[in-house]
């Protein structure tokens, strides 16, 4: 019995899917906002290093993980945590497609070519999300203020799925609003991160993702 | 291992690592319900026009224009765009260096873009506290915030208000006197006609269409200008253009524009074109009045009964005091508009009623003043001033000026100054010996060079040390001339504040950035029809300010919070409460001649009507009556020659209108030899200056390879081996950018067009971010200031003179970088 994320009460889930649902979690928090202090020390404390060593035995996120361990460790000074959240506002908070802000609507490439029509904020994918969220009850934070395309808000979507949807939902959701923009993500990512962080932290969630799918694909058969 | 054990040995060790609280929460009540309650048509505007907005599922879903408005922009396009932009600022931000060293930062870091997000309580905190510093360092001549500018419609959360108000209540602090736009003009015609005329409303053109003959428009591009407006526009001007587009067809009116490029006005009208060379009209308005004198085609006794100092203007047309005589032929040389055609225009300016309206271009040059008096001039001359369709105008490119006004009163706006018997916090007003006020376009001089003494209108201004600037919805970075010099200036500051919507570049330049909303983001009131004042228009909030946005009257209500001022600062009133009050006592000044309902009923209609205006002729009072009713001059006359203006002994603007050669100036004038295209960077047709130039789908529209267009002469563009769709390189010793070729047959050799309020992207040589920061960096997008020069028009108006530019422009054969205008560090295209 393990308390959900977002509903309080209390539902019976299967110990490996509440691990998926955590690790979906973990990553939306982490995209969510900058890292402070408290981040920090969760995602450094000793039962920490035990999740991370446990995730890095898997030789597709190893090198990920590694580096996103390693640069956590650098974070002692405030500077440190300073210089982070300065790659995370570059990258997150202004600009679109020519910086890497976390919408998926701005990687999506089977997009209509219409010029001079839709803006690409809060456009369709916000709307497409928004209605996910409904069907289940839920919606976007109140504290963030971001439109629901935000890879944060897919992200925690998934690990409220992992917990309250069955596998087949799961994969077709992962699919359709999540597998099929992450590639392009990663590329602008880490074409324009100034640090380390951010780009590991992008492709250990594609990874994570893509193999996720085809646990999911292979449960399934 | 297989994947479950994989997942298993995860167990245990994950959730601990779970921090803070997940970006979803349960569905509430409200918005379980079904469709968001608010959903539906409501009525806003903006200076694009006059809008029906729909809102659907809690975003903007549908712009239209307000039912009365028969021509709207194709800038409504660019609406919702200007909401959901990727430009936004969102959250409240902090240059780096600053937060960690504050006052000591390394400025030249500024526009390296490298920022953090902070709260907004911590970022109001820093801005307190700056101006703490500087206040207690070194007084209110340390503090610039008077440079304000076009903002957004609304008489409520007007951004100059609430940031000059707020300001003010902490302490005192350095001002601006006129504007960019008409600088020069504002400046001068009051001493000539006694008001400053581009602000003034001007003769309907229903008269004009009515009696004029001839239409002199002089630099002057109505149809593209007149899509935007002070307040909320809703285009009737188009309607009178409309009618003399089929005047023109029929030859009931000759309109001749008068211009080096053929204007989309020219186009739609189609009618005549006069070339002239860029910067030469006053040379061609001398030798027209030279030809009325020779051929005594003047009104004397119009000149005589309404004007002040022909006598002493003659001579110099005759050439008795320089030795030049103002010939045609002498003009033709000088203006490439022949000895011919300067006589016919003499005689066919003469003969019927003529009406000149006067474009602003002519004044933003080196000694601007000059077109515009000598074309007063030349109107007085004619003798038709006071008539209908006659005389000059200089205004009815603008605002809806020319449509007659109803006559009501506007609502009034939040104050802008300190209520009477409020105090600031520093109540110092020791200026250190340095003005308080000092010409809009010098702030960069003051900055570099503190201290000096310019002489300024029949004044002496000393330029302040500046050390903070404060910006809100105001963005110099696009109007202001010669980026590479604003850079050195901006090194010397040790703090600037930008409040904005959008990441603008003078945000980018900033150390601290905070997000105000939008309009259509917060309730407001503002007058529709622009100068015609047709009624009162209702601006409701069509969605709640995204992001951490706020309105202006929350950021400022905050702020005063901070100073222990907020019950000063909103007199004890909300948001709603102002505008119940601003609605009131508009209906208290109309009481009795405009009706207006209960303030309820007003915002459910979304609008007050005020009715149609009566047609009327400017300067027919005076005209009818010089002693009863005369102009606001020294003499009350036209000033043909200004004995006050005389007696300043200006080399750069002497007692009545002449010619002078220009620092710069194309077709063999100065400098031409070394860069021989001028260019023209004139208000843009898809713009409001730089507002909405980050609405990007909009953009996208007119964007050449995702850059500004610059128009190229085909010959020109030939000889350098450019077709339209090329990217081009434009320089001059001041600096270089990057744009999108266009050629066309409507430039004439030596000129070019790119059109101000493009954004500015700096890169470095090598396309870097880092690059883009330093001295000397390449605008990646097109903005014209890049190589506009830093001048003032003359001592008198001291206006800006980004029309005395030249440049060259080449193919650019570089790697191309890509454009860093509209957001992060870094941009690679996807």
């Amino acid at each position: 019995m393990i308390k959900d994320a977002v509903n309080t009460e209390t539902v019976e889930v299967n110990p490996v899917d509440q691990v998926r649902s955590t690790i979906y979690q973990l990553l939306s928090s982490l995209f969510a906002k900058e890292i402070d202090h408290k981040t920090l020390h969760d995602l450094t404390s000793d039962q920490a290093k035990q999740f991370w060593a446990q995730l890095g035995s898997e030789a597709e996120f190893k090198a990920d993980v590694d580096v996103l361990v390693a640069e956590l460790a650098k974070l002692n000074t405030d500077k440190a945590l300073l210089e982070l959240a300065a790659d995370y506002c570059g990258l997150f908070l202004v600009g679109t497609k020519y910086s890497a802000s976390p919408y998926a609507s701005l990687y999506l490439s089977d997009k209509p070519a219409k010029k001079g029509d839709e803006p690409l904020l809060f456009g369709e994918q916000h709307q497409q999300m928004t209605q996910f969220l409904k069907q289940s009850q839920l919606q976007v934070q109140s504290e963030f203020p971001e439109p629901a395309d935000h890879i944060a808000v897919i992200l925690a979507y998934v690990a409220h799925l992992c917990t309250h949807s069955d596998e087949t939902e799961q994969l077709s959701f992962i699919n359709a609003n999540l597998a099929n923009w992450l590639g392009n993500f990663v590329t602008k990512v880490t074409e324009v991160d100034t640090g380390n962080f951010y780009q590991a932290l992008v492709r250990l969630t594609h990874a994570w993702v893509k193999s996720d799918a085809e646990w999911l694909e292979s449960e399934l058969n | 291992m297989n994947r479950r054990d994989f997942l298993k040995g995860l167990v245990g060790t994950s959730y601990v690592v779970l921090s803070g609280s997940s970006v979803l929460a349960p569905l509430n009540a409200l918005a379980a319900s079904g469709a968001d309650a608010s959903d539906g048509w409501l009525t806003t505007g903006s200076h694009f026009g006059a809008f029906k907005m729909k809102r659907k599922n809690g975003v903007i879903s549908e712009v239209k224009p307000f039912d009365t408005d028969m021509y709207p922009t194709d800038m409504i396009n660019g609406i919702k765009g200007l909401v959901y932009n990727p430009s936004r600022v969102r959250y409240p931000m902090v240059r780096l260096d600053f937060l960690l060293k504050g006052h000591q930062s390394d400025t030249t870091q500024r526009g390296d873009f490298r920022f953090v997000r902070v709260t907004w309580d911590k970022a109001l905190r820093l801005f307190k506290d700056s101006l703490d510093e500087i206040q207690t360092k070194y007084g209110p001549s340390g503090l610039h915030a008077g440079q304000t500018g076009w903002r957004a419609t609304g008489q409520l959360h007007s951004s100059t208000s609430h940031m000059q108000r707020a300001v003010g209540m902490h302490g005192n602090f350095v001002k601006k006197v006129g504007d960019y736009s008409t600088g020069a003009g504002q400046t001068i015609l009051p001493y000539i006609l006694g008001s400053t005329e581009v602000y003034a409303q001007g003769t309907s053109w229903s008269l004009i269409l009515e009696h004029s003959k001839t239409i002199i428009l002089w630099s002057n591009d109505p149809y593209k200008n007149l899509q935007v407006g002070w307040n909320a526009e809703t285009h009737e001007s188009y309607a009178y253009l409309a009618q003399l587009k089929e005047k023109v067809a029929k030859g009931e009116i000759r309109v001749i524009s008068i211009d080096p490029v053929v204007t989309k006005t020219q186009q739609y009208l189609g009618c005549e074109q006069l070339y002239i060379n860029p910067q030469t009209d006053v040379a061609l308005m001398l030798g027209i009045a030279h030809e009325m004198v020779e051929k005594n085609l003047h009104d004397t006794k119009f000149i005589e009964g309404y004007s002040l100092g022909f006598d002493k203007f003659l001579p110099y047309i005759k050439g008795q005091t320089d030795g030049v005589e103002k010939t045609p032929e002498w003009a033709a040389k000088i203006t490439g508009v022949s000895a011919e055609i300067i006589r016919d225009l003499a005689k066919v300016m003469t003969k019927d009623r003529t009406q000149m309206l006067m474009g602003w271009c002519i004044q933003r040059q080196q000694h601007g003043e000059q077109p515009y008096w000598m074309a007063a001039v030349l109107a007085t001359m004619i003798g038709q001033i006071g008539l209908p369709g006659g005389g000059i105008s200089y205004g009815h490119h603008y605002s809806s000026i020319g449509v007659p006004s109803s006559g009501a009163a506007a609502p009034g706006a939040f104050p802008r100054n300190l209520d009477e018997g409020q105090k600031p916090i520093f109540d110092s007003n020791d200026f250190k010996g340095a003005s308080n006020t000092i010409p809009v376009a010098r702030w960069i001089d003051a900055i570099l060079e503190p201290g000096k003494t310019i002489d300024s209108n029949g004044t002496k201004v000393t330029y302040p040390d500046i050390k903070m600037m404060v910006f809100s919805g105001n963005n110099p970075w696009n109007h202001h001339q010669d980026r590479n010099r604003m850079k050195k200036a901006f090194h010397k500051l040790e703090c600037i504040v930008s409040i904005d919507m959008n990441w603008t570049a003078t945000c980018r330049f900033s150390d601290i950035v905070l997000p105000a909303c939008t309009t259509f983001e917060r309730n407001d009131i503002d007058i529709y029809g622009a100068y015609a004042n047709r009624g009162l228009l209702a601006m409701q909030k069509m969605v709640e300010p995204l992001y951490e946005s706020l309105s202006d009257f929350e950021i400022f209500t905050r702020f005063a919070a901070l100073l222990g001022k907020e019950k000063e600062y909103t007199r004890g009133m909300t948001e709603r409460d102002w505008l119940v009050k601003l609605y009131n006592d508009c209906k208290a000044a109309n009481a009795g001649q405009f009706e207006m309902p209960e303030f309820d009923e007003f915002w459910k209609a979304g609008y007050v009507y005020f009715g149609e205006g009566k047609p009327w002729v400017r300067h027919a009072a005076f005209r009818d009556d010089p002693e009863i009713n005369p102009l606001g001059t020294p003499s009350g006359l036209i000033e043909i020659y200004s004995r006050k203006i005389a007696h300043y002994e200006y080399d750069d603007c002497p007692g009545h209108p002449t010619w002078m050669e220009k620092a710069e100036r194309s077709h063999g004038g100065p400098g031409s030899d070394k860069h021989p295209i001028w260019m023209q960077s004139c208000h843009p047709d898809k713009r409001l200056h730089s507002q909405m130039c980050e609405s990007e789908e909009f953009r996208e529209t007119y964007t050449v390879n995702g850059r500004e267009p610059v128009y190229l002469n085909p010959e020109d563009a030939k000889k350098r081996g450019i077709k339209s769709g090329d990217v081009v390189r434009v320089f001059n010793d001041r600096g270089q950018l990057l744009a999108g070729a266009v050629v066309s047959d409507k430039f004439p050799q030596g000129v070019i067009r790119i059109q101000e309020g493009a954004w500015y992207g700096p890169v470095g040589e090598d396309g870097s971010k880092e690059g883009g920061a330093k001295i000397g960096a390449i605008c990646s997008y097109g903005d014209p200031n890049t190589l506009t020069m830093d001048i003032g028009t003359s001592k008198l108006a001291q206006a800006c003179s980004a029309y005395t530019c030249l440049v060259d422009y080449e193919k650019y054969q570089g790697k191309v970088p890509a454009v860093s205008s509209f957001s992060g560090p870094v941009e690679i295209a996807l």
